[in-house]
C-alpha cells in the first residue's frame, strides 16, 4: 500500500545514509544474523549455508571499512568451516565473528553488521548445539545476561577466547554488557515475525533510548534500525518470492512482516538456496542470506518502528494479541523458555510456525482469533488497508469476528458479517418456531411464512376470544371454579389422572360438576397440547382443589360464598400448583411472584 | 496492552451468547427473554388464571350491557392480549406496547399496509424489468415493515431486534391460543352441561 511504500522509502534511505556504501553488506549481515537468530531450524541448516551467508557477506562487503571487515569476515568464514567439525568450534566461530563485528562496529554500519553476524553466529551455535535456547535470541542476547542455556554459557565462555584470538575490541564489551539492548533486539526479532505491530512501537522507543545512550548503544540502536529496515526489505523480498509472491518490498512493512514471519517459519524448512525475486540486488542477496536466518523478524520490527505511529499502533495491537495468542500454543520447537525474551521469541516463533504451518489465511485466521477484540473502525481500516494488497491473506481484525478466507476484510464488511450472523441466528430460532419453515430458504420467503403464521395466530386468538365472549355469559361461579380447577390442574394431563379427582370430588356437592369435569378434563387433555408432564402435579392439585371446595349445598345459595371460596381456592391452588411446579424445576420463580400479586389484585376486585 | 481490554468485551459477548444458549437448555434458571418460557405449563397456568380473572372482570363490566358478540369479543380479545402482555412481565417490547395502548397500534397497523399497496399500484407498467427490480429491492423491506406492523410496538425496530421480538411474540401467541382454546372448550362444555343439568334439574 501507499503507506507501506512510503515507509519503505523512508526506511531505506536512513539506513543507507549512514551505511551508504554498505548497503549490500548490512542487509546480508542482518539477514544472516536475524534469520539465524530466529529459527533454530534455520540454524540447523548445514554449515554450508552459513558459509554461504558469510560468503555473501564477503561478496557484498564492498565498503571502505570492509577492509578490516573482510579480514574478519574471512576469518569468520574460515572459522565456521573449521568449527563445523565440532560443535564447540561453531560457537567459537560465531563468537569470534561477534567479537570482530563488535570491535569493528565503530560505525553504525559495521556494528549492525557485526551484531547481526554475531547473532547469526550465535544462532549457528545454537543450531549446532541443538540447544534451542539462544536460537531465538538475538545475537545481542547471547552475550548479555540471557540465561538461555548452556549454549549461552558456552558462548560466553567462548567469547573471551575469541577475544583472545582476535584483537579484543572494547566494542565487544558493550555488546555483552548491553543486556537491555540485547533484550530489546531479541524482542524486536521475535516480534518481527509474529508481532509486527508491537515491534514498531517498542523499537521506536528503543531507538530513542539508544539515541540517548553511549556510543556502543547508539551503534546498537543504529544496528537495530538499520537491520530492521534492511531486514524488512529483505523480508519483503524474500517473502514475496517464497510465499505470496505478492509480498514485495513496496507492499509495505506489514506485508513484509507477515511474510517475514511466514518466511521465518518456513525458513527453517527451506534451504538457503531459495531466493525470492527481489526488487533490488541487495534485497535479493539479502533474502538469500536471510532465508535461513529469518532476519525478517528483526527487520520488520525495527522498520515498523520507523513507520508512522498509526502503523505502529495497529501493528502493536496486532503483535500483542498475536503474542498472547501464541503464548498458550506450544511451538514444536519451543526452546527459549528461560527468559522473557525467549518467551517472546517463542511467541514470535510460534506465530511464525503457526503461520508457516497454515497457509496465509490460516495464519491470519489464527492471529485474528486470538486477537479477537473490538477495534475501532480506524484501526481496522488501517490494518485492512495494508491487508488489501494481499487478498488471499485473511484480515486480522480486532472485532471478534473471524475473517474468512477469500472474504472482504473491510471493517464495514466485517460489521456487516456480524450483523448478518445475528440475523441468521434469529431466523433459525424463528424457523424452529414457525412450522413449515424448514424447507424454505431465503429471508424473503421465510419472512413471508413468519408473517403468515403470526397473522394466523392472531386470527385464531380473535376467533377464540369471540367464542369466549359467546361462552362467557354462560359462565357462572360454579363453572368458574370448575374451570379454574381444571385449568390450574393440568394442561396435558393423562386421562387416568382425572379419576382421582372424580373420586375425591364425588363427595362434594359439586359432584355433578366433577362428573362434568371428567369429560371436560379429557377434552381438555385432548385439546391442549403441552410438552410438560404434569401427572403427579395434576393429581395432587386436583385432590387439593377438590378437598378445598367447600361443601356447598347448591349453586344458587352458595353463589356469593362460592365466589369468595373460589377466589381463595384459586389462590391456594395457584400456590399449590406453584409449589408443585417448583419441585419439578420447571417453574420460574419470578413468574409465580408476579402472578400472585396480580391474582390477589384481581381477586380483590 | 489494549488487547486484553479489547478481548474482554469480545469474550464477554461470546460468553453471553453461550450463556444465552445454555440458558435456553436449562430449565431451572430460564432466561426471562427466552421464548421457550411460553411453552412451560406454569406459564400457561398463570396465563389461564389471569385470563379467567380478566374475563370475569369483563363480564362484570358489561353484565347487563349488549349481549352482542362483537363488543364482548373485542373486549375479550383485548383482555386476552392484555393478560398476555402482563404474563410477559414487560420484558419484551410488544408486551410493553400492548400495555401502553392497543388502540393506537391497531390504527397504525392498517395504515402502512394500505400505503404499501398503494405504492405497488402506482408503479407504471412501463419498464417492467426495472420495476420488477424496484419491487424486488424493497421486497424484503416491505415484509419487514409488515412484520413490524403485526408485532405490536415493533414497527420501527431494526431487523435483528424485530426478529427477536417476533420470536417471543409468536411463542406467546401460541401459548395464548392454547390457553384460550382450553378455556373455550371448558367453558363450552361446562356451559352445555350446566345448561343441560339446569334444564334437567327443575323437573327433578
Amino acid at each position: 500500500m501507499e503507506k507501506e511504500k512510503l515507509f519503505m522509502n523512508s526506511g531505506s534511505p536512513p539506513p543507507l545514509s549512514y551505511a551508504a556504501s554498505s548497503s549490500s553488506p548490512p542487509p546480508t549481515w542482518h539477514s544472516a544474523s536475524s534469520g539465524m537468530d530466529v529459527q533454530v531450524g534455520e540454524l540447523n541448516c548445514s554449515s554450508e549455508q552459513m558459509r554461504n551467508c558469510y560468503v555473501n557477506l564477503n561478496w557484498e562487503n564492498s565498503m571502505d571499512q570492509s577492509g578490516a571487515f573482510e579480514s574478519s569476515l574471512s576469518s569468520m568464514v574460515s572459522s565456521p568451516v573449521a568449527s563445523n567439525a565440532t560443535i564447540h568450534g561453531g560457537p567459537l566461530a560465531l563468537r569470534e565473528l561477534i567479537g570482530r563485528l563488535g570491535n569493528m562496529g565503530n560505525s553504525g554500519d559495521i556494528s549492525p553488521q557485526s551484531q547481526t553476524l554475531g547473532g547469526s553466529a550465535v544462532s549457528y551455535i545454537g543450531g549446532n548445539n541443538s540447544t534451542n535456547t539462544s536460537c531465538y535470541s538475538t545475537p545481542l542476547n547471547s552475550p548479555p545476561k540471557l540465561n538461555l542455556s548452556m549454549m549461552d554459557q558456552q558462548l560466553r565462555g567462548n567469547l573471551p577466547i575469541l577475544g583472545n584470538s582476535m584483537p579484543t575490541h572494547p566494542s565487544l564489551v558493550p555488546f555483552s554488557t548491553d543486556p537491555g539492548f540485547a533484550e530489546r533486539a531479541a524482542r524486536f526479532s521475535c516480534f518481527g515475525n509474529g508481532n509486527f505491530r508491537g515491534l514498531p512501537c517498542q523499537f521506536g522507543f528503543n531507538e530513542n533510548e539508544f539515541s540517548y545512550r553511549p556510543a556502543p548503544r547508539l551503534e546498537n540502536g543504529k544496528l537495530s534500525r538499520v537491520s530492521s529496515s534492511q531486514c524488512l526489505k529483505a523480508a519483503g523480498s524474500q517473502l514475496g518470492g517464497q510465499e505470496n509472491k505478492e509480498a514485495q518490498l513496496q507492499d509495505g512493512s506489514e506485508t513484509e512482516m507477515r511474510s517475514a514471519a511466514a518466511a521465518s517459519a518456513l525458513a527453517s524448512e527451506r534451504k538457503f538456496s531459495k531466493l525470492p525475486g527481489s526488487s533490488t540486488p541487495e534485497s535479493a542477496e539479502f533474502a538469500s542470506a536471510r532465508e535461513e536466518s529469518s532476519a525478517s523478524e528483526q527487520i520488520p520490527g525495527g522498520e515498523a518502528g520507523l513507520k508512522g505511529s498509526n502503523d505502529a499502533n495497529t501493528r502493536k495491537r496486532k503483535a500483542a494479541p498475536r503474542g498472547k495468542a501464541k503464548d498458550p500454543s506450544s511451538s514444536p520447537s519451543g526452546k527459549d523458555e528461560k527468559t522473557a525474551l525467549e518467551k517472546e521469541d517463542q511467541n514470535a516463533k510460534k506465530c511464525k510456525s503457526s503461520d508457516s504451518t497454515g497457509n496465509e489465511n490460516n495464519e491470519s485466521k489464527a492471529k485474528a482469533e486470538p486477537c479477537g477484540s473490538n477495534n475501532t473502525a480506524g484501526d481496522a481500516d488501517q490494518k485492512q488497508s495494508k491487508e488489501t494488497p494481499k487478498p488471499p491473506e485473511p484480515p486480522k481484525d480486532y472485532i471478534h469476528v473471524r475473517a474468512r478466507r477469500g472474504q472482504a476484510t473491510d471493517s464495514h464488511s466485517l460489521a456487516e458479517r456480524v450483523r448478518r450472523e445475528k440475523i441468521s441466528e434469529r431466523m433459525k430460532f424463528l424457523q424452529d418456531l414457525v412450522p413449515g419453515c424448514n424447507k424454505v430458504t431465503g429471508k424473503a420467503v421465510m419472512l413471508d411464512e413468519i408473517i403468515n403464521y403470526v397473522q394466523s395466530l392472531q386470527r385464531q386468538v380473535e376467533f377464540l376470544s369471540m367464542k369466549l365472549a359467546t361462552v362467557n355469559p354462560r359462565l357462572d361461579f360454579n363453572m368458574e371454579s370448575l374451570l379454574s380447577k381444571d385449568i390450574l390442574q393440568s394442561r396435558g394431563s393423562l386421562p387416568h389422572t382425572v379419576y382421582p379427582l372424580d373420586s375425591s370430588a364425588s363427595t362434594f356437592p359439586y359432584a355433578q360438576h366433577t362428573q362434568q369435569g371428567l369429560p371436560l378434563q379429557s377434552s381438555i387433555s385432548n385439546v391442549t397440547e403441552t410438552h410438560c408432564s404434569v401427572n403427579p402435579l395434576d393429581a395432587a392439585l386436583r385432590q387439593n382443589v377438590g378437598m378445598q371446595f367447600p361443601p356447598a349445598d347448591g349453586f344458587g345459595e352458595s353463589a356469593p360464598r362460592v365466589g369468595t371460596f373460589w377466589e381463595d381456592d384459586l389462590q391456594s391452588v395457584v400456590q399449590m400448583g406453584f409449589g408443585q411446579n417448583q419441585s419439578q424445576a420447571v417453574f420460574h420463580p419470578q413468574s409465580f411472584h408476579g402472578s400472585l400479586p396480580t391474582a390477589h389484585m384481581k381477586i380483590e376486585l | 496492552m489494549a488487547s486484553p481490554l479489547i478481548s474482554n468485551p469480545e469474550a464477554s459477548s461470546d460468553r453471553s451468547l453461550e450463556s444465552k444458549k445454555k440458558k435456553r437448555k436449562k430449565t431451572a434458571n430460564q432466561n426471562p427473554e427466552d421464548p421457550t418460557r411460553w411453552k412451560t405449563r406454569a406459564e400457561q397456568q398463570t396465563y389461564s388464571s389471569k385470563l379467567l380473572e380478566a374475563l370475569r372482570q369483563v363480564r362484570r363490566n358489561q353484565p347487563p350491557a349488549s349481549p352482542e358478540a362483537p363488543p364482548r369479543g373485542r373486549a375479550v380479545r383485548e383482555a386476552a392480549d392484555r393478560v398476555l402482555a402482563v404474563a410477559a412481565k414487560g420484558r419484551t417490547r410488544w408486551s410493553r406496547a400492548i400495555l401502553t395502548g392497543r388502540l393506537k397500534l391497531k390504527l397504525r397497523k392498517k395504515k402502512p399496509r394500505v400505503a404499501v399497496a398503494g405504492n405497488c399500484r402506482s408503479k407504471k407498467p412501463g419498464a417492467s424489468i426495472i420495476r420488477l427490480k424496484e419491487k424486488r429491492l424493497p421486497a424484503l423491506q416491505r415484509r419487514v415493515r409488515v412484520l413490524g406492523g403485526l408485532v405490536p410496538g415493533c414497527r420501527k425496530l431494526s431487523f435483528p431486534e424485530l426478529l427477536e421480538e417476533a420470536t417471543d411474540y409468536i411463542a406467546a401467541l401460541e401459548m395464548q391460543v392454547r390457553a384460550m382454546t382450553a378455556l373455550t372448550e371448558l367453558l363450552s362444555v361446562v356451559g352445555n352441561d350446566a345448561a343441560t343439568s339446569s334444564n334437567r334439574s327443575p323437573p327433578n
